[in-house]
């Protein structure tokens, strides 16, 4: 038995040293809030204990899953890593995967987001592992986020397909104590790829349809296993009753909480492998209650495979439909089911601030040179006359400044820009994209695009980092030799270049020699603008970029009009009690991009004595 | 035990700090913890929040009317969170202006103009705001000693910093009262 040991983790780093701990030997993925976090720890581990782990960022989800798919086939332990939405990107090699298998264990973690705290789609993972026909399992806490990854990993080398892990956000960044073992043993597997070119190169229609039925066969043997390691002894500990709650991931953990709040006895039992289910056997133990709740989130995937009279959930209006899990939502639950008549005690309590706090919506960093760049493009491209298509990154927060009108999803701002230049000629298309979601996605539709011809404009806003998601790099900062200039260039266009300046002049002086080159009746095609910048949170480049003018308010030439609050949208800048635009110096990051244009009456100056290092 | 404690401020302002500030506390007494953040897509500047139950819970976050602590980094992050306390729950935030009457038990410093007449860094306002709460909550769940075991244990470069300005603010306290 391994020696256990106790440490505070958050969920995502509790996963990276399950990985290492399940003796991981490569792991690949692609960025995205709530999973982010994983492979960079599991990179750190690597480097503090000099592991002979592959850990590496790919260029997309896609390409991510294919490599750790690739070392499972050649018998290595691998896991690929991405959010949900991610997942949509490497879909389709999951289905794939799913019919052919593997040798070494894979695991898929896919991390979901109910509550949209920070993604475009409130979809489960879960549907998509039934969807693939691949076993999926739900953890509760960062403990069992830990315990699961290494059993995963197992289950999947035990069964040759891979098995998804789908953390939620509430387990990715919640931190707990957990137990893991002590030390780290690690033992690399070998790599040795087996020729089966009828397994691995299995065609339409009879190799596949074969892999077909393996698939359906397999898919019962696992849920026999479900059913004889996970659910029989936990149903075989019950003694039946009023109500029995079955409960997946978050929602046990919600639910055990909310029960002994409100005094309510119920028998629990925890999903840990929501699909496959063994459905008849789970039914055949419902004589024994009154009804049956289902917590689970977000869909009503365990609700749907158990469909019974007794069974109550999102389908019958008993649980919330959307948005992520409250103890509020399982009162009202119990409300409804009849077992609980008291008061809802998650009520607000009663008070009246007797004003409305003022709102604190999303907005770029100060000193970020997004808010510069979406400025000049604004003071050029009227927003009247043009679209703004946008993607997927921070810079999406120029949303504020009212800089961007659509957003899809990865790479969509591209493909978007074609079809409005097609569909709306009379408007200059004008969008916009991070150098990580180029790379990520935006190639294939800037190559339809000269490919058709489609008239607009492309500006790469080309920071070298993938900012949002914590910073990772992206392909061109650790290998200088690839270019963002050359593959455009590569497709036969120019790509007009221009490096940011804090002077707000010449960013907008550039985009006026935009919209003249645009404009010639020669263009042709789309036009790409590649302009180089930084992150102002990327401590290993900004003080390259940073000049260090800090900026305040002469309350004098102030006239509270309101132009740098909405359409600069900078932090720091809020009115005072005296009705006057000031500046947080706590806030402010010396960027000096507001010291020009900005401010119609030229109120905001030089800080002269913060600027040269002093206190303000 | 049970007790909840929800921190809220914007991002720069080192409101995560402090989750593990007391998570180290609660590790080291062999307490239970679970503890979560919540923010949007914005990173400096943008409003953050974080769950903190120490004690027999089994999830992270805390529902309306439930907790026992706000110590707000920001008044106005503070406002917005008052609906996670209960009755009676203590509120101890940054601010320079008075609250209006609220069912809470508040205490208010002016962290960002003792900042300003550059009493401590601004970049200690976390731990000044934590050595209000020390000095002013009640049945707070941490002692002094407790809090400068885990200072020194989450980042020891900067300890003698925090613990100071965490006695400063104690002192602050307890000069007003």
């Amino acid at each position: 038995m391994e020696q256990s040991m106790k440490q505070t983790l958050m969920g995502n780093d509790a996963i990276a040293w399950g990985i290492v701990h399940a003796n991981v030997d490569m792991i690949s993925g692609y960025p995205g809030t709530p999973s982010s976090e994983i492979l960079g720890m599991v990179q750190k581990i690597k480097h503090q204990l000099d592991l002979p782990i592959y850990a590496e960022w790919a260029t997309n989800e896609k390409v991510g899953f294919e490599v750790a798919y690739a070392g499972a086939i050649a018998g290595k332990r691998t896991v690929a890593t991405m959010k949900q939405v991610g997942l949509n990107v490497a879909s389709d090699a999951l289905m794939s995967a799913s019919y052919i298998g593997n040798l070494g264990g894979m695991l898929l973690i896919a991390a979901d987001d109910p509550g949209f705290h920070s993604s475009q789609t409130e979809q489960d993972s879960r549907v998509f592992a039934k969807f693939a026909r691949i076993p999926v399992l739900d953890p509760a806490t960062p403990q069992d986020a830990y315990d699961m990854t290494k059993y995963g990993v197992e289950l999947s080398e035990r069964f040759q397909v891979p098995v998804m892990l789908r953390p939620v956000m509430r387990v990715d960044h919640a931190r707990e104590i957990i137990e893991m073992d002590a030390e780290t043993h690690f033992t690399p597997n070998t790599g040795a790829f087996q020729r089966d070119v009828a397994r691995w190169a299995g065609v339409p229609r009879a190799g596949r349809l074969q892999q077909g039925y393996d698939v359906l066969d397999r898919i019962e043997t696992i849920k026999a296993y479900n059913w004889e390691h996970h659910l029989q002894p936990k149903f075989d500990a019950l003694t039946g009753g009023k109500l029995l709650i079955l409960a997946g991931g978050t929602g046990y953990a919600f639910t055990l909480e909310t029960l002994a709040d409100l005094g309510v006895d119920a028998d629990v039992v925890k999903i840990e492998m929501p699909y496959p289910l063994p459905a008849e056997k789970i039914k055949a133990r419902f004589d024994a209650y009154e009804k049956i709740l289902v917590v689970e989130e977000p869909y009503p995937l365990i609700e749907e495979d158990l469909a019974h009279p007794k069974l109550y959930g999102k389908k019958t209006g008993t649980m919330h439909k959307i948005d992520e899990m409250k103890k509020e939502h399982i009162l009202f639950a119990l409300q409804k089911l009849g077992v609980y008549e008291g008061a809802n005690i998650y009520e607000v309590p009663k008070f009246d601030l007797g004003f409305d706090v003022p709102d604190r919506p999303p907005a770029l960093c100060p000193g970020c040179p997004h808010r510069d760049i979406y400025y000049a493009i604004m003071k050029v491209f009227k927003k009247k006359k043009s679209i703004y298509p946008s993607d997927i990154g921070c810079y999406t927060l120029a949303l504020s400044q009212g800089a961007i009108d659509s957003i899809l999803c990865m790479g969509a701002s591209v493909a978007m820009a074609s079809g409005f230049s097609i569909a709306d000629p009379s408007k200059t298309v004008v969008a916009t994209i991070g150098d990580g979601t180029f790379f990520h996605s935006g190639i294939p539709p800037l190559l339809n695009a000269v490919y058709q011809n489609h008239r607009f404009i492309l500006i790469i806003l080309d920071n070298s980092t993938i900012a949002m998601t914590g910073r990772q790099g992206t392909p061109e900062r650790f290998h200088q030799n690839i270019d963002i200039a050359k593959i455009v260039e590569g497709m036969g266009i120019t790509c007009y270049e221009h490096t940011y300046s804090h002077e707000m002049e010449e960013n907008i002086d550039f985009m006026k020699h935009i919209k003249s080159e645009f404009e010639k009746p020669e263009h042709q095609g789309p036009l790409v603008v590649r302009v180089r910048q930084f992150c102002i949170l990327d401590n290993e480049r900004k003080d390259d970029w940073i000049p260090n003018l800090f900026a305040e308010v002469d309350p004098e030439k102030c006239v509270a009009c309101d132009s740098c609050t909405t359409v600069y949208k900078c932090p720091p800048m809020a009115y005072n009690a005296d009705g006057k635009i000031e500046i947080d110096p706590f806030l402010c990051a010396g960027c000096g991009g507001c010291l020009d244009v900005v401010c119609p009456t030229d109120a905001f100056q030089l800080d002269v004595i913060k600027s040269k290092g002093g206190a303000s | 035990m049970k007790y909840q404690i929800v921190i809220a401020g914007f991002g720069g302002q080192g409101v995560v700090f402090l989750v593990k500030v007391l998570a180290l506390c609660a590790g080291n007494r062999d307490l239970t913890f679970l503890g979560t953040e919540n923010h949007g897509m914005s990173q400096r500047g943008g409003a953050v929040s974080c769950d903190i139950k120490v004690g027999d819970f089994t999830n992270p976050v805390i529902d309306n009317g439930q907790a026992d602590l706000i110590i707000g980094l920001d008044p106005n992050e503070t406002l917005r969170n008052l609906h996670l306390l209960k009755q009676d729950a203590y509120v101890v935030s940054n601010s320079d202006r008075p609250f209006p009457e609220l069912p809470f038990h508040v205490a208010l410093s002016d962290g960002n103009a003792k900042a300003l007449a550059g009493e401590f860094p601004i970049q200690g306002l976390n731990a000044y705001m934590l050595g209000v709460a020390l000095a002013s909550v009640e049945n707070f769940p941490f002692t002094i000693d407790e809090v400068e075991t885990a200072l020194r244990q989450i980042n020891a470069k900067v300890a003698d910093q925090n613990i100071a300005i965490v006695h400063q603010a104690m002192g602050d306290v307890a000069g007003r009262k």
